[in-house]
């Protein structure tokens, strides 16, 4: 009974062995039973384990969900049916990887097309996509013999092993395929996923090129499938439209990633085995057709419904409860001291040169309007490189939209933006983010699903591919990104799940998240808003010390013994333009200031102020 | 020459069915955020009710519509209260898989209840034409077409003219501004999937009478009327409606032209073109980019 509870505590290490239980069961299967009902099954349930591993990283990882991974496995089907047909003498088995290619071919055109723009498109393209291919297999008579299919040869081999070279190909291959999603979820690519998945926008500010991101998951998310589709094809012997581009087999893939755990590693294996057994029963018991559609039908609708999160999830997540009962959690706990800069070894630590002469960031006549409003109207002010520089104004007078236009999460109407002596109105958000411009929000925007530490390891300083397979979650980036957390005092923080920490502690970690991009100018969108004065104490020290390291700060706040403590220069905005620009002491003495924001009985007392 | 005159008054009157047909698909995805995919099933569940309406009552399908379009409204109403409402606020990724398996369910009960064969509908005027020496259009396409754009206009008064239409358009718009004023977007949006529905449903009663069917032509509907959405700019009735007509012209003239058997393919060119060159499609507008993002 102890023991029991004990292994019941440690529900990983139960995993663990119910996995290795399973995929011992499974590799010695064909060889002591020679039931070919069940390995027909278990061979069928590998194709869709296969197919639902990849659909995972499109859909779990970045969360945009494909109705269209079946026609991956039919095209990988076709490929290896009219190779094999056209061309005599190689075995087969050569055209298993062409099926490969040739899927992920296909997948960078669609995803070419659809990916970028937003989720909506991609859905839908990817239920015509779907669609058109069962049209072309149908209609293409010269290459796939139309409606009639091709017949692939019979394998060469004994009849006594007969379904051997298909079953352990695919098991190999289910191997491969949750490598790579094992991988992926590791590397900064499957960070930029997850936070493209959590925030597309953010994503973006944080230099996570959002198209390439996501065209790259989804080839991954095809390729293997494409090989799979191949060797069940081989394993037919025969292909047709209706087999191969059914829609019933997308729905059955994304229906196993679903019932096991979207965004899992095992829950689509799980889901694939799942949903082919009741698939099986209703064909078997209930005569298939309706019964079956009732059964795909009701059974998406009631996990949408009742269980989002999937089997996977849901178990762990009633077995942590358990285990944590009468414990309390770490989120309540006081943040940290916070280490200083000087003893961090991460590339911020690095003093930057500066001429404090230099205009980083110049706008010019930047205007944007939302329907009749005029938001920003005709704004320009500089800042100065190695400045802090305040934003100040009402509320409404634009402070925030202007934010938004130089990370570009909104484009301007008219106007100009020079940055570093570049020109950026026209580059996307991560294209700053890369020139060096990091940007924090007034409502902070982490990635609620992702753990503290992946939330700082998420941001991508610059583009390059290989850079997208660099590890994220250990190695040199963690420890980076343990060090930035050290510095803002959330170190302890690291592994819980960011949408469980407090509203001051989000800006913190937001603060170390756009570090990360080790970026030029940080704009920060009132950092000291809605946080205790403590807080704000430290927030203003830290601000200092990064200052003196080379980092040039834009500061929109509202609270003004903060901001006029803090901000050697100040540019007032009002109606979306900016009214006045100077020192604390000149805006305070400025009448057109103090009639329009500060007002006359404005009285700052810095000796007093935070 | 006269043909090709033929073909375009043909397309016209397509247009406007696909356009009542289209309708329904745009106004739920711009009221809710969501991808409706078991419209194309509505659609032929509604050509399944004119069907039993003919056959065992004998009401002309076009007449008909009188009595689905209410019965398709409460149903609607139904289901975004059992279904939809409660993953209103999830993410478009739950709500498409639910209307997806909605999609499947609505397919297995038209199986169930009239069968899996072919049908179709031949009221009186369905072999007869209008003709004026060689140019000759059937009536069962023009009083198909005449009577689309009459529900469309129903649909158009109600949106433009009514309180509820206000509301409608409130919701679409800015739902936490509408709460704010007093409009409870959850029954706003039950009304509009009703509304979808129905428009669904007499769209399929029409289409019963010029196609036979069966319950898994929802797919190709489906298919094209996204397509259609898609060109017009999804979320906008007026991009549906300019969507619905260009494409039913333009599949009138291709296969005519060209050739029956691709012009199945013709929605899924369109769909991938639109999204290649004009995202927005041709009426829709780039929502403001700090809002909700699509």
């Amino acid at each position: 009974m102890i023991d029991l509870t004990r292994t019941l505590a440690e529900p990983r290490r139960l995993g663990y062995i119910a996995l290795v239980a399973a995929a011992a069961y499974l590799l010695v299967f064909p060889v002591v039973s020679d039931d070919a009902y069940y390995q027909n099954m278990i061979i069928l349930s590998l194709v869709f384990a296969i197919g639902a591993s990849g659909l995972n990283i499109i859909m779990g990882y970045a969360g945009y969900v494909s109705l269209g991974q079946g026609a991956f496995i039919g095209l990988g089907g076709y490929t290896i049916g009219v190779l094999a047909t056209k061309i005599e003498g190689p075995s087969p088995w050569l055209w298993v990887p062409v099926a490969g290619v040739v899927t992920a071919i296909v997948a960078l055109g669609l995803g070419l097309v659809s990916l970028r723009s937003s989720g909506a498109a991609f859905v839908i393209i990817t239920v015509a996509f779907l669609f058109l291919t069962g049209v072309i297999a149908t209609n293409w008579v010269g290459l796939t013999n139309g409606t009639s299919g091709l017949t692939l040869p019979l394998p060469p081999w004994s009849r006594d092993i007969m379904n051997w070279p298909f079953y352990y190909s695919l098991i190999a291959l289910l191997a491969l395929q949750l490598l790579l999603s094992w991988w992926i979820r590791r590397t900064k690519l499957g960070m930029g996923l997850m936070a493209i998945r959590g925030d597309e926008t953010k994503a973006a500010t944080i230099g996570i090129n959002l198209p390439v991101n996501k065209i790259v998951g989804f080839v991954a998310s095809s390729v293997f499938v494409g090989m799979a589709g191949a060797i069940y094809g081989y394993y037919l012997t025969f292909i047709d439209p209706r087999g191969m581009f059914g829609i019933l087999l997308s729905v059955q893939i994304v229906l196993s990633v679903l019932v096991g755990g979207n965004g899992t590693l095992w829950g689509p294996v799980i889901g694939a085995f799942i949903v082919e057994s009741l698939n099986e029963v209703a064909n078997n018991n209930f005569g298939g057709g309706n019964v079956r559609l009732y059964l795909f039908g009701a059974l998406l609708m009631a996990i949408v419904i009742w269980l989002p999160r999937g089997i996977l999830p849901s178990v762990e997540q009633l077995l942590a409860r358990r285990r944590s009962v009468g414990r309390a959690g770490l989120v309540g706990a006081r943040i940290a001291e916070g280490a200083t800069l000087s003893k961090l070894s991460v590339s911020t630590r690095e003093q930057r040169p500066v001429e404090p002469e230099r205009v980083l960031l110049r706008v010019t006549g930047l205007t944007k309007r939302f329907g009749g409003i005029t938001a920003v109207d005709g704004c320009s002010f500089d800042v100065l490189d190695g400045s802090i520089t305040g934003l100040i104004g009402p509320n409404g007078s634009g402070k925030t939209t202007v934010f938004n236009l130089i990370d570009n999460t909104i484009t301007p109407d008219a106007g100009e933006i020079y940055f570093d002596g570049e020109r950026i109105e026209r580059l996307p958000s991560w294209s700053r983010a890369h020139l060096g411009l990091g940007r924090t929000f007034q409502i902070t925007r982490l990635f609620g699903d992702m753990t503290v530490l992946e939330n700082v390891v998420a941001p991508q300083r610059s583009f390059s591919w290989s850079q997208l397979g660099h590890i994220a979650v250990s190695g040199p980036e963690a420890r980076d990104a343990e060090e930035l957390l050290a510095f803002v005092g959330m170190r302890d923080f690291r592994d819980q799940p960011a949408r469980a920490l407090s509203y001051g502690q989000q800006k913190l970690v937001e603060l170390a998240q756009i570090l990360m991009l080790d970026p030029k100018l940080i704009l920060l969108d009132e950092p000291a808003g809605g946080i205790n004065p403590v807080l704000i104490e430290r927030m203003a020290e830290m601000i200092r010390e990064l200052n003196a390291l080379g980092k040039t700060f834009l500061i929109v706040e509202h609270n003004m013994p903060f901001v006029l403590d803090l901000c050697p220069r100040v540019h007032v905005l009002t109606r979306g333009a900016t009214m006045a620009s100077g020192t604390p002491a000149q805006i305070q003495a400025d009448p057109a200031v103090i009639d329009a924001y500060l007002g006359d009985d404005f009285d700052l007392q810095p000796e007093k102020a935070v | 020459m006269l043909a090709l005159l033929q073909y375009l008054v043909l397309g016209l009157l397509v247009g406007g069915i696909y356009a009542l047909a289209a309708s329904g698909l745009t106004l739920v995805f711009g009221v809710m955020r969501i991808i409706n995919i078991a419209h194309g099933a509505f659609l032929i569940l509604g050509a399944f009710l004119a069907f039993t309406a003919w056959s065992k009552l004998g009401i002309d399908p076009m007449l008909a519509i009188l009595l689905i379009a209410p019965i398709s409204f409460s149903l609607g109403w139904v289901i975004y209260k059992t279904a939809i409402a409660p993953v209103r606020t999830a993410p478009m990724a739950s709500t498409v898989l639910l209307t997806f398996g909605l999609a499947l369910v609505v397919e297995a009960t038209m199986g169930v209840i009239w069968g899996n064969n072919a049908t179709s509908m031949t009221p009186s005027y369905g072999s007869e034409s209008f003709s004026a020496g060689s140019f000759y259009v059937p009536k069962a396409q023009v009083y198909g077409g005449l009577v689309a754009v009459a529900v469309l206009a129903v649909l158009g008064l109600i949106l433009t003219r009514t309180w509820l239409g206000r509301a409608i358009r409130a919701a679409a718009n800015n739902p936490t501004g509408a709460e704010l004023v007093g409009i409870r977007v959850g029954s706003v949006s039950a009304v509009v999937f009703g509304l979808g529905m129905a428009a669904a449903c007499t769209g399929g009663a029409i289409v019963g009478v010029l196609y036979s069917f069966v319950p898994g032509t929802h797919y190709m509907w489906i298919a094209r009327l996204l397509a259609i959405v898609v060109l017009g700019g999804l979320g906008s009735l007026n991009g549906a409606i300019l969507g619905a007509v260009l494409f039913g012209l333009a599949e009138t003239l291709t296969s005519a032209y060209v050739s029956t058997a691709w012009a199945t393919a013709f929605p899924y060119l369109i769909v991938f073109a639109v999204l290649l060159l004009r995202p927005q499609g041709l009426l829709g507008v780039r929502r403001r980019e700090d809002a909700s993002a699509l």
